[in-house]
């Protein structure tokens, strides 16, 4: 499983980096607006945010709708079913890896939002408990989002997993308008999730490779 | 390869996932037209206002130098209705309804605030000391308080709140739901006082206390006093051309002295509470109902209302309780009710909005009704709901006739999956029909979602047997449909056997080539367009006709 | 553990409604070479993938080393090596990152053994597979099949693009694996020289069915092309049944038949004939015979 994890990574590199360098853009943009001297410039750090964040968004469907497509275009798994290795396993690991992506972006920014926002902010529970289900929607968001990508990956045109995930995306996405960051949100994705894993689960087990 | 899921595990799979992403557009329109609806409201039919109040003593609000009498008004403001993100972000804030924090100061750094860990209301703030030499001394001063006593660090000693409903201002003022029994605390002194603990079986369970007001987004409730005409003394000093006499309320921390607390229930009454002894007094009055799209309830509780504000009055010459005005907007946010209750909790004016019978009217229509057709282009914003909550699944529209009443107002406004604020639920809330007249009106309301529900079934049934699906799989997806609508349709199109079917060579129609006979007329296969020999060489003893196995071959 | 490693039990594919195979049996015993042989379009790739779990059955059941192909787990497959057909190798790795990432996830590997096929075949280990030719691609995907010292080694045209020094190395490879106890070759080629080569048993696919199921020896001996004289014209009808090609021309008739055996003799003789020859055939002859449009109408006996 871990060979098959760092095969995924290796071949997916791109969005690591991705997720990394724009991690370390979203730290550097809340630094500045806490170290920045009040009144702070919020609308500016909030308009630089925005397309950073829609970006993000965009780009784990795009990373599941790739690896979903690569595979079956340049017919990945044929190769690795032949070898000791078995569907539930590859999926498995396609599954952990955008996970791992996920993190990379969100845990380094939840992290320095955890340190920071003590030495800004009065010492009283203010955000604290903010933050961590801030953290946890937004994880569900983009896994949600990335489960999107796989379901319409697993197609030989470009077009449906391209729009297909874009679409299915924009829909979803504004869930966290409507319900907010709070419990409801959670659960709504969690079963999203679940239900979308199980329909990619079976497609990619019962489909010929 | 063989897949660990079985079929109706993926249909529920792939259902959620398609009811999901179907039920988030849908609500932006439906979001969309109730929006474009209650901003179009015409402006006559936010407000409301009664005068003379009604609690003003006869001999001010009859003085023959009033120029205007008292007035009590409220005006209901429209706009888009909170979505989740900002509603989430104002709860927790300070002073949110989810935030422990009742009181932060940015500035100063002062603070109040529910420490769950201790149980204990933490309060800072900066205290004033007089020092001998008539200086003043500003000093911070962290206060730990809990229901046995008051002190500057914590400690078991103070003992725990558990789940504590609290008054902000300065006299503090709680009651703890588990100690059951009110609180008053003065910083000051650094003095309890604790009122007596209610029954375990008693009706009052308070959730609010002092400054009664919910979702001040949606409404404004002013008072004036009566207005007289200025002496010619007065204009001479130069004072304004009128006086009033202040009311006692206060809308920000500071809440004068009176001899009452106001107290909301739960049940959507207010009850008075004496400030020394810590006891119920009486009743105040209750939240009015407003006058909905169908009549509900006449008792409304806080959770059945979008917005609701209370304002006690007193004159500052006596600081007597002199009664209380109330005012509440429906959970749907297009109807208004004012009311006026005296000193002795008993209702003595009430005004609803309406658009008044001029202007081409023959009567009053309530703004419930008004909100809907009134206004340029709301009869189109009224359909597109309508038709909007018929595409809703028939089974989940069921449901919220049943569960009408158990969202919390504004939640409701949020749902995605369960509609609290459809013509279906405020049907379930009608009290003006019986039990069947109710579920008959229901039903014609969703008679759209039926006939599509019948539609799609239909064809999903003929779709079903073409594919080949079993009695039971059929009855299964017929009864989804009918439940499900546009949903069990668009997840059956996702998840019927994806086979091309072939041509039977014995009855002519399409029949599956995973199956071993005809689903249709159960015959065995021919494949005419496959010619193999009939001679065959295989390494066994006997040999093997074509198309028999070999037992069948010996009998033969 | 069964005698069996690979069954097919009444194995039925249609593609997009068309059949492709229809109620295909099989056994393939443990320890023996098995070619499988049929024209281009009869259904023998889609009965290797059937039994790898690559496809899906429309009907019937498939099993490989007594594990059904719909349920392979990852043990049964790396027991298994297989040579696809086009050689389906992760085009833009690089060789050396192919063959670790293949090392990595076999449970057993012989790296002497595939380190010597390296050699061998001289293949470069930094270059990317798509610029490998389709011979070099062909050695690789041997290579790495050989490699884990497989039980069973599928191979589907294997020597496709193989030059003939390397189509020789690779057969003498797949005898020294069958020399090996208990190893078993099941595989697909139409350069049918090879086959006989090495095949002990042999299966043809004609008409979405397997007309031929049996030893090599056995079928040289059940099929015979025989060039008959007569007397007179050559009678239209022989009453004679499983003929799978028969040629008149004047008094001459050539005539393959199936299962030759005694009776059908007989039936000759009835027509006395002037005389009778045995034209021998090779493998390919068979498989030429079996699998051409038959131009002799079916008669029942």
């Amino acid at each position: 499983m871990f060979t098959l994890i760092k095969k995924e990574i290796e071949d997916h590199i791109a969005y690591f980096i991705g997720a990394a360098v724009l991690s370390a853009i979203l730290i550097a943009l809340l630094i500045s607006a806490m170290y920045q001297p009040e009144p702070r410039d919020m609308p500016v750090f909030i308009g630089l945010s925005i397309p950073v964040i829609v970006i993000l968004i965009v780009g784990f469907p795009a990373m599941g709708s790739t690896q979903m497509y690569t595979d079956r275009t340049r017919k990945i798994s044929t190769l690795l079913s032949t070898l000791p290795v078995s569907r539930r396993q590859i999926l498995c690991a396609r599954i952990i890896t955008g996970i791992l992506a996920i993190l990379t972006l969100l845990l380094p920014l939840t992290i320095t939002m955890v340190i920071l926002f003590p030495l800004f902010t009065p010492p009283i529970q203010m955000y604290l408990g903010l933050v961590w289900e801030i953290f946890a929607a937004a994880f569900l968001m983009a896994f949600a989002c990335y489960c999107l990508g796989l379901l319409t990956g697993w197609n030989s045109s470009k077009i449906i997993p391209t729009l297909g995930g874009l679409v299915l995306t924009s829909i979803l996405l504004p869930l966290i308008f409507v319900k907010g960051f709070g419990l409801h949100t959670v659960v709504i994705l969690l079963l999203f999730i679940i239900a979308s894993l199980m329909r990619t689960w079976h497609t990619f087990m019962s489909t010929s490779l | 390869m063989k897949s660990l899921i079985h079929y109706p595990v993926k249909v529920f799979a792939t259902g959620f996932v398609v009811l999901t992403l179907l039920s988030i557009p849908l609500f932006w329109f439906r979001f969309w037209c109730q929006t474009s609806l209650v901003v179009r409201m015409p402006s006559e039919a936010r407000d409301v206002s009664i005068t003379p109040s009604g609690l003003v003593p006869p001999e001010l609000e009859n003085d023959p130098n009033v120029v205007n009498r008292s007035r009590v008004s409220a005006r209901m403001i429209v706009g888009p209705f909170f979505l989740g993100i900002a509603d989430y972000f104002l709860a927790r804030f300070p002073g949110g309804r989810h935030s422990n924090i009742y009181y932060y100061d940015k500035k100063d750094e002062d603070w109040m605030y529910f420490d769950e860990e201790t149980g204990q209301i933490v309060c800072r703030y900066t205290g004033v000391q007089r020092m001998p030499d008539k200086t003043i001394l500003k000093k911070k001063v962290q206060l730990y308080v809990g229901p046995e006593g008051i002190s500057e660090s914590p400690g078991k000693n103070l003992g725990r709140f558990t789940s504590p409903v609290v008054s902000i201002s300065l006299w503090l003022t709680l009651y703890d739901k588990k100690l059951r029994r009110f609180f008053y605390f003065d910083l000051d002194e650094r003095t309890v006082v604790k009122g007596p603990q209610l029954p375990k079986d008693d009706t009052h369970k308070p959730i609010d206390i002092g400054i009664l007001r919910k979702g001040y987004e949606f409404e404004s409730l002013n008072w004036s006093p009566p207005q007289v005409r200025a002496s010619e003394e007065d204009i001479k000093e130069r004072r304004s051309s009128s006086y009033e006499l202040p009311p006692i309320v206060r809308r920000y921390y500071r809440y004068p002295s009176g001899q009452y607390l106001l107290v909301l229930d739960e049940s959507g009454r207010i009850d008075l509470l004496d400030r020394e002894t810590l006891e119920f007094a009486g009743t105040a009055g209750w939240l009015p109902a407003p006058k909905t799209f169908f009549p509900s309830k006449e008792v409304v509780t806080p959770k059945d209302l979008l917005s609701y504000d209370v304002l006690p009055l007193a004159l500052d010459t006596d600081q007597k309780y002199r009664g209380m005005f109330a005012v509440s907007v429906s959970r749907e946010g297009t109807a208004m009710a004012l009311a006026v209750f005296d000193e002795k909790g008993v209702q003595i004016k009430t005004e609803h909005t309406k658009l008044r019978k001029y202007r081409g009217r023959s009567a009053d229509v309530d703004s419930s009704k008004a909100v809907f057709f009134e206004a340029p282009w709301a009869p189109v914003s009224t359909i597109g709901i309508y038709l909007a909550e018929n595409l809703h699944p028939l089974l989940l529209s069921l449901v919220s006739y049943f569960t009408a009443d158990s969202f919390e107002a504004a939640a409701g406004h949020r749902a995605l999956f369960i509609l609290p604020n459809s013509f279906v639920a405020m049907k379930g809330r009608d009290v003006s029909e019986n039990t069947a007249e109710r579920i008959i009106t229901a039903l014609l309301l969703m008679l759209p979602s039926i006939i599509l529900a019948i539609l799609l079934a239909w064809r999903v049934n003929i779709d079903a047997t073409t594919v080949g699906l079993s009695e039971n799989a059929r009855l299964c997806w017929m009864i989804g449909t009918i439940a499900f609508g546009l949903t069990a349709y668009i997840t059956y199109r996702l998840t019927r056997p994806k086979i091309t079917l072939v041509t039977c060579q014995n009855c002519g129609n399409l029949r599956r080539p995973d199956m071993n006979r005809c689903h249709r007329c159960g015959s065995k296969w021919h494949i005419p367009e496959l010619t193999p020999p009939a001679w065959r060489v295989l390494g066994r003893s006997e040999q093997v006709y074509e198309g028999l196995p070999a037992e069948e071959a010996e009998a033969e | 553990m069964s005698d069996n490693v690979v069954i097919i039990e009444d194995l039925v594919k249609y593609f997009d409604g068309r059949c492709v195979l229809d109620g295909i049996n099989l056994k393939v015993p443990r320890g023996y070479i098995y070619g499988l042989l049929g024209r281009n379009g009869s259904g023998k790739t889609t009965i290797i993938r059937i039994l790898l779990g690559l496809e899906p059955p429309t009907r019937g059941r498939t099993f490989l080393l007594d594990a059904e192909s719909t349920n392979l787990s990852a043990k049964v497959h790396g027991r298994i090596g297989y040579v696809a057909e086009g050689h389906n190798l992760i085009q833009n790795y690089k060789v050396s990152r192919l063959i670790k990432l293949c090392k990595d996830l076999s449970r057993q590997w012989n790296d002497e053994f595939f380190n010597h096929l390296i050699e061998t075949f001289r293949l470069p280990m930094d270059r990317r597979v798509r610029q490998l030719s389709i011979g070099m691609r062909a050695q690789l995907n041997l290579s790495l099949a050989m490699a884990i010292d497989p039980e069973l080694l599928i191979l589907d045209d294997p020597t496709l693009g193989l030059d003939t020094v390397a189509r020789r190395q690779f057969l003498e490879l797949a005898i020294d694996i069958i020399q090996q106890q208990g190893r078993t070759i099941l595989f697909c080629s139409h350069i049918l020289s090879d086959v006989e080569r090495i095949a002990d048993r042999i299966g043809i696919l004609a008409g979405g069915k397997l007309v031929v199921d049996c030893p090599l020896e056995e079928l040289k001996k059940r099929v015979r092309k025989l060039r008959v004289i007569f007397p007179e014209s050559a009678p239209a009808n022989l009453y004679m049944t499983e003929i799978i090609n028969q040629q008149n021309q004047g008094r001459e008739m050539i005539i393959t038949v199936a299962n030759w055996n005694q009776q059908k003799q007989t039936v000759l003789e009835t027509f006395k004939p002037s005389s009778c020859t045995e034209i021998p055939m090779s493998l390919e002859d068979i498989f030429i015979e079996c699998t051409k449009p038959s131009t002799v109408p079916v008669t029942d006996e």
